[in-house]
């Protein structure tokens, strides 16, 4: 999951211009990454079309990821 | 009768209270007044006068308007723009005699003041709205429309600090500024739009009051360093609240008050739910106790009816023989609750940012290799809506290049909000019954 994520995180910030990090760790800050708010809702969005699920629409309490590891294990739990 | 100005209501206050702070420096009800009447006298402006306040930071705009309301025929607030040209047809449009910014403030050349005199009885505050169709409108208020619904309780607002991350020119930077000015409350500012040092500034000034849209709600929680901020008062405001997020905000500030904002620049200020609960009561359609008479129409279309109604054309086509005002939002009823469910115009909310899906279809047209395009909101659990784009290509085109290059031009001429963050590929596009464009919602 982590690899793919990280993938997909690579694809679209070539296509929109972003400058993120390369090197991804599991405590890699999300906000610190070069990822904004909008990188983040294309990020999301691009993974449910890939995945075909927002795990974010699916939680009962809601969790704010913080890092890379975070946001991963978010997708890790609603995997079907 | 005269309206009551904004010196007047601060100069009710105690002389030696803060009303603003910014990185340790502090400003007093006494001082305000004082920067305000050197302003105004240097200015040399009188009640014909039609000020441009353009771009300024929010202490110098708190001591314009301390400066110019009640004093000149009609200020015109602007957000610090990118584009000087879209700025100038608002001067124009707004018939500005002066122009306001960082720098200071002077005569415009070839404007005169006509009568050199005003017969309002209250300052205009001019705001642009990206209106209906998307093209910006400048929409006129006063202090007392503008802040008909801001809670005026001096006992309380002293113990308030608000933060302030939007624009002040805006309108719901406005909105917060006018909540903490007439409430007596503290304001506390930052001298930069960066995220980092915003958050920073929050926790230094105590902010325990804090306005925001729900996407700088769900940033702010993904950051975590808000959790230091002692909130009593949360706001949210500019995009449809979501259940998630309230539980999310209530979970992390337990005694907070959490409330969501329903205001829209056409209509002044619509109401505010604080039950914790997306959406607001269906009891409030129709009914004696709702904050503003409400109803909706059959089309879906949300009808308020504001005490005072904004002037302009813009704002009068929308009213009904009654006086109530078509929001041009959509509603749902489900059970006991009224749910927003988007823009009857279509327009994409990304992150509080209205995109016209007709402006980004028509640049998408421009690209080579594009047959047609449809584009519409697509839900977003992180920012509301994104921008999504629907392509036919043209026989024979290799749709990944096309998806870069749709890319690349949509960026080198766009806000990054409203560059498609989805582009699907697919054979055809659909009509509806009445021939028009099917958007997916």
């Amino acid at each position: 999951m982590k690899e793919k994520i990280v993938a997909i995180i690579g694809e679209i910030a070539a296509e929109y211009g972003w400058r993120v990090i390369d090197d991804w760790q599991e405590d890699s800050v999300l906000l610190e990454s070069g990822l904004d708010s909008l990188g983040f809702a294309i990020l999301v969005a691009r993974l449910e079309e890939e995945l075909e699920y927002d795990p974010f629409t699916m939680m009962d309490e809601p969790v704010y990821p913080r890092t890379l590891g975070e946001f991963v294990a978010v997708y890790d739990r609603y995997a079907s | 009768m005269k309206a009551e100005a904004l010196s007047s209501i601060i100069g009710g206050f105690a002389g030696g209270q803060t009303v603003v702070s910014s990185v340790g420096a502090r400003l007093t009800v006494g001082q305000l007044l004082e920067h305000a009447d050197e302003l105004f006298r240097r200015s040399l402006v009188t009640s014909g006068s039609r000020i441009a306040l353009c771009g300024l930071a929010a202490c110098d705009l708190i001591t314009s308007l301390t400066a110019f309301d009640g004093r000149v025929g009609a200020m015109l607030l602007l957000p610090a723009f990118a584009d000087s040209a879209a700025r100038d047809r608002f001067l124009a449009a707004a018939g500005c005699t002066h122009r306001m910014d960082g720098d200071g403030i002077r005569v415009l050349p070839n404007r005169l003041e006509e009568g050199c005199s005003s017969d309002a009885d209250a300052t205009q505050w001019l705001l642009p709205t990206s209106g209906t169709t998307g093209v910006p409108k400048l929409i006129g208020h006063t202090l007392l429309s503008l802040t008909r619904t801001v809670k005026r309780d001096v006992a309380k607002g002293r113990g308030f600090i608000w933060g302030l991350l939007y624009d002040p020119c805006r309108f719901a930077g406005l909105q917060v500024i006018l909540q903490a000015l007439l409430s007596g409350s503290l304001l506390s500012v930052s001298p930069s739009y960066d995220f980092d040092r915003q958050v920073e500034g929050l926790i230094a000034g105590g902010v325990n009051a804090l306005s925001a849209t729900p996407t700088l709600w769900r940033k702010l929680l993904m950051d975590g360093r808000i959790r230091e901020c002692p909130l009593r008062q949360i706001t949210l405001g500019g995009e449809i609240a979501d259940q998630s997020l309230l539980n999310g905000l209530k979970h992390c500030f337990p005694a907070a008050r959490i409330v969501h904002i329903y205001a829209s620049t056409e209509a002044g200020v619509g109401f505010s739910v604080h039950d914790g609960m997306a959406g607001f009561p269906a009891a409030w359609l129709e009914s004696e106790r709702a904050p503003v008479p409400m109803m909706v129409r059959g089309d879906g279309h949300l009808l308020v009816r504001p005490a005072t109604v904004p002037e302009g054309a813009e704002t009068a086509g929308r009213l009904d023989a009654d006086g109530y005002l078509d929001t041009e939002d959509l509603v749902r009823v489900a059970g006991d609750r009224v749910f927003f469910s988007g823009r009857a115009s279509g327009a994409v909310n990304v992150g509080g940012n209205k995109v016209m899906p007709e402006y980004v279809e028509e640049h998408i047209r421009r690209v080579d290799g594009v047959f047609d395009v449809c584009v519409y909101g697509k839900r977003s659990s992180m920012m509301g809506q994104i921008v999504a784009a629907d392509i036919v290509c043209e026989s024979g085109v290799d749709s990944a290049e096309l998806r870069r290059e749709i890319l690349r031009y949509c960026r080198s001429v766009m806000e990054s909000w409203q560059v498609p963050g989805i582009i699907s590929f697919v054979s055809e596009l659909h009509e509806n019954a009445a021939g028009k464009r099917e958007r997916k919602t």
